[in-house]
């Protein structure tokens, strides 16, 4: 800046001050910018003049202010359209090379196009910002020959100047406002959905990102799926997906860093597989990770077209960039909060059926319990019939009484499913437990051979007794039902180590395990029932409602455990338990 | 004549017991609450010799309340809980507070109404033990005072 000015004479150093007192004393840029044109044909004794804005969306230049006779509505907007053709015009020339140019005879000027009949000389200096970007143009003309000179030009750059700072602080203001409204909108949104659909609208008109798309990522498929977008990917909402690590944003998600590239059709990462514009229309690609306390969960990335005009730079700035990182670090937050509160309501509604569900069970166990006096009943007083009368009946009150008691056992199973996870804990020994499960429910003579295999001196678990005796006897079972000729029921405890914790059941952190496992020689499990044996309802067998190791999964896991089955199929099933050990604090 | 008092808030179950119960020739009483199993225990004279009551009323501890009512009016009053089948916490705070024992309703495979007049029986017992102990006692402290 300095250099521009040396040389003036001080009332044009007087002049650029005023201007300068102006501008810091103006709010709006629209007002900054006419001020700037009249300061500036007044300097330079122009004719009429305006300011040209580059519009960063459609790469043109559109003008801004206007100043001087004979202006029309039309001309206005006709000069819209000036600088889409082939890059002639003064200004056009201004814009794209950056310095200013004037002109003392436009007839004979090369770049001259004529719009006014009474111009001969024209002048126009470019406004450029701290990134040496061309942001725009003042352009003055003049119905005399030779009207301007170096002393014009450097007053007007220097008037360029500050409509380039007005511009930026203009910006600013716009970020600011729309950092504002991302805030706002985010503790207003009710749910996930309408939040991202607010924060893509936002960044895309507020922060003139052209294009924004928002994927989310989902955990277990190791998937980034499309959440909101504005143009054409809107429609592929929810159906658009990368894997963690594929193209641009897979990247972006893997590593947890941004991307910010001019070119990104030739980065070597780039796949082209969704996209907001056609490959070949992708100007500058911006990305940068959704994070939350748990690690990446999005990514948030803006597009802008190719420019269509060598001189017009598309590319995304560092500013950009952190925009769009506060804007995805507010977001992460903001998603993390709702899917916090998601989990709080989902949690208040399954407490809402468990209550029920125990009512309920509770209210059929009292129907079924005066049923079974009835039954009582109707068994004495058969009894006391001569027996050639009383032999149908009671066949039918036996049928009867199994129904009930079939009734109870489902009732029992469902309970017991209800209960799983409350838990009244004890120090207990395991090894112990295990014994005493196997006396009870092992059967003495049985077809089938029983191994134990225990490790003494194991430490002891906090658990609930009688939960865990129920998961025992569970699996007891299980094996005696499923080997009804013969065969064998290994029961073994030992000391397990927090990897193998880790990578047979995906248990974290450095916790050390009791391992406990029921293997048997019977059938085993199907590989394709294998990922369904826990859920509830799945059965192979005619007993029960299918709860049982759905009640057993429950009960463990209560315990802060896990149970996984890691049997062949064909040769046995074979479950693996694991309980965390009461470590002494 | 063993009296025994029949607490559910279920007419049926109190209905079914009751029947049961006159069968092993007791004389039965019935109350349909904690609030008018309390009022009758306490204007019982003698008091019941058992109480047979249901855990979970209108109130979910309500079996407790009763249990206490009666061993507060008579010490030797034995008390039998109903109790929902599975629920041991319920069983066992009940045997802490001293009840005779407690039946699970809705065991399975288990024919619950001779499950009750076998602990009914028994409990009669355990109070006629009680009661002779405390007679025997009794007229050995005359003796000694003479």
């Amino acid at each position: 800046m300095e250099s521009c000015h040396q040389g003036l004479p001080s009332k044009d150093i007087v002049f650029i001050q005023e201007a300068m007192a102006f501008a810091a004393s103006t709010s709006s840029l629209e007002e900054l910018l006419l001020g700037i044109l009249e300061r500036g044909l007044q300097a330079v004794d122009g004719r009429r003049g305006f300011i040209a804005k580059v519009d960063f969306d459609s790469g043109q230049l559109a003008i801004q202010s206007s100043a001087g006779p004979g202006w029309t509505k039309e001309q206005l907007r006709q000069r819209l359209e000036w600088h889409t053709g082939a890059g002639r015009g003064i200004t056009t020339y201004v814009a794209a090379t950056g310095t200013p140019y004037y002109t003392g005879n436009v007839k004979d000027d090369p770049y001259y196009l004529a719009h006014f009949d009474d111009v001969v000389s024209e002048i126009a200096v470019p406004i450029i910002d701290s990134q040496r970007r061309t942001r725009g143009v003042i352009n003055v003309d003049s119905p005399r020959s030779d009207a301007f000179d170096s002393r014009h030009s450097t007053l007007l750059l220097a008037l360029a100047n500050v409509a380039s700072l007005g511009i930026s602080i203009d910006e600013h203001r716009n970020r600011e406002q729309a950092f504002v409204e991302i805030g706002t909108d985010l503790a207003a949104s009710p749910n996930i959905q309408s939040l991202l659909s607010k924060v893509i609208r936002v960044a895309a008109e507020v922060l003139r990102f052209e294009d924004c798309s928002l994927f989310i990522l989902d955990q277990a498929r190791h998937t980034l799926t499309l959440q909101a977008s504005r143009g054409h990917l809107k429609e592929y909402k929810g159906k658009a997906s990368y894997v963690v690590g594929e193209g641009l944003t897979g990247w972006i998600a893997e590593h947890g860093q941004s991307i910010r590239t001019a070119h990104p059709d030739s980065d070597p990462r780039w796949l082209g597989l969704h996209r907001e514009f056609g490959s070949e229309e992708v100007g500058a690609f911006l990305g940068v990770p959704i994070e939350s306390q748990n690690g990446v969960i999005g990514v948030l990335r803006a597009v802008r077209r190719k420019s269509r005009f060598p001189w017009f730079q598309n590319e995304f700035t560092a500013d950009d960039e952190g925009v769009l990182w506060s804007i995805a670090t507010q977001v992460g937050a903001e998603i993390q909060n709702l899917r916090l509160m998601d989990r709080v309501v989902h949690a208040e509604r399954m407490a809402a059926w468990g209550e029920m569900s125990a009512r309920s069970a509770h209210m059929m166990g009292n129907r079924i319990f005066a049923i079974k006096g009835d039954l009582n009943e109707l068994s004495f007083q058969l009894s006391q019939l001569p027996p050639d009368q009383r032999e149908n009946l009671e066949q039918l009150a036996e049928g009867i009484q199994r129904g009930v008691f079939r009734l109870e056992e489902i009732l029992q199973e469902f309970r017991d499913f209800l209960m799983a996870t409350s838990l009244t804990l004890e120090e207990v020994d395991v090894n112990s437990l295990l014994k005493e499960a196997v006396q009870e429910f092992f059967p003495k003579r049985s077809v089938l051979r029983l191994e134990l295999n225990l490790k003494e001196g194991l430490p002891t678990v906090q658990a609930d007794q009688s939960k865990l005796k129920r998961c025992f006897a569970e699996l007891i079972e299980n094996a005696i039902g499923f080997q009804p000729e013969k065969g064998l029921l290994k029961v073994s405890s030992c000391l397990s180590s927090s990897s193998k914790a880790r990578r047979l059941c995906g248990l974290h952190g450095k916790r050390r395990y009791i391992e406990l496992e029921f293997a048997d020689v019977g059938p085993g499990i199907p590989e394709n029932d294998k990922s369904k044996i826990f859920t509830p309802f799945f059965t192979s067998r005619a007993k029960g409602m299918g709860l049982g190791l759905s009640i057993v999964k429950g009960i463990i896991e209560a315990h802060h455990g896990r149970i996984c089955e890691i049997g062949q199929s064909g040769s046995g099933a074979k479950f693996v338990i694991f309980l965390p050990i009461k470590e002494e604090s | 004549m063993c009296r025994v008092l029949v607490v559910d808030d279920e007419e049926e179950v109190r209905a079914a017991i009751q029947r049961r119960l006159l069968r092993d020739s007791l004389e039965v009483d019935t109350a349909t609450g904690v609030d008018e199993a309390v009022e009758r225990i306490k204007g019982a004279n003698p008091p019941y010799d058992i109480v047979l009551t249901d855990m979970v009323m209108e109130n979910p501890e309500g079996g407790l309340e009763v249990l206490k009512a009666a061993l507060s009016h008579d010490v030797f009053t034995e008390v039998v809980v109903l109790t929902a089948y599975g629920n041991v916490v319920n069983a066992v705070q009940c045997m802490k507070h001293g009840a005779f024992d407690y039946v699970q309703k809705n065991t399975p495979g288990v024919d619950v109404y001779d499950q009750i007049s076998e602990k009914v029986a028994q409990a009669m017992d355990r109070r006629r033990a009680s009661l002779g102990t405390i007679r025997r006692m009794e007229w050995f402290a005359r003796l000694t005072n003479l």
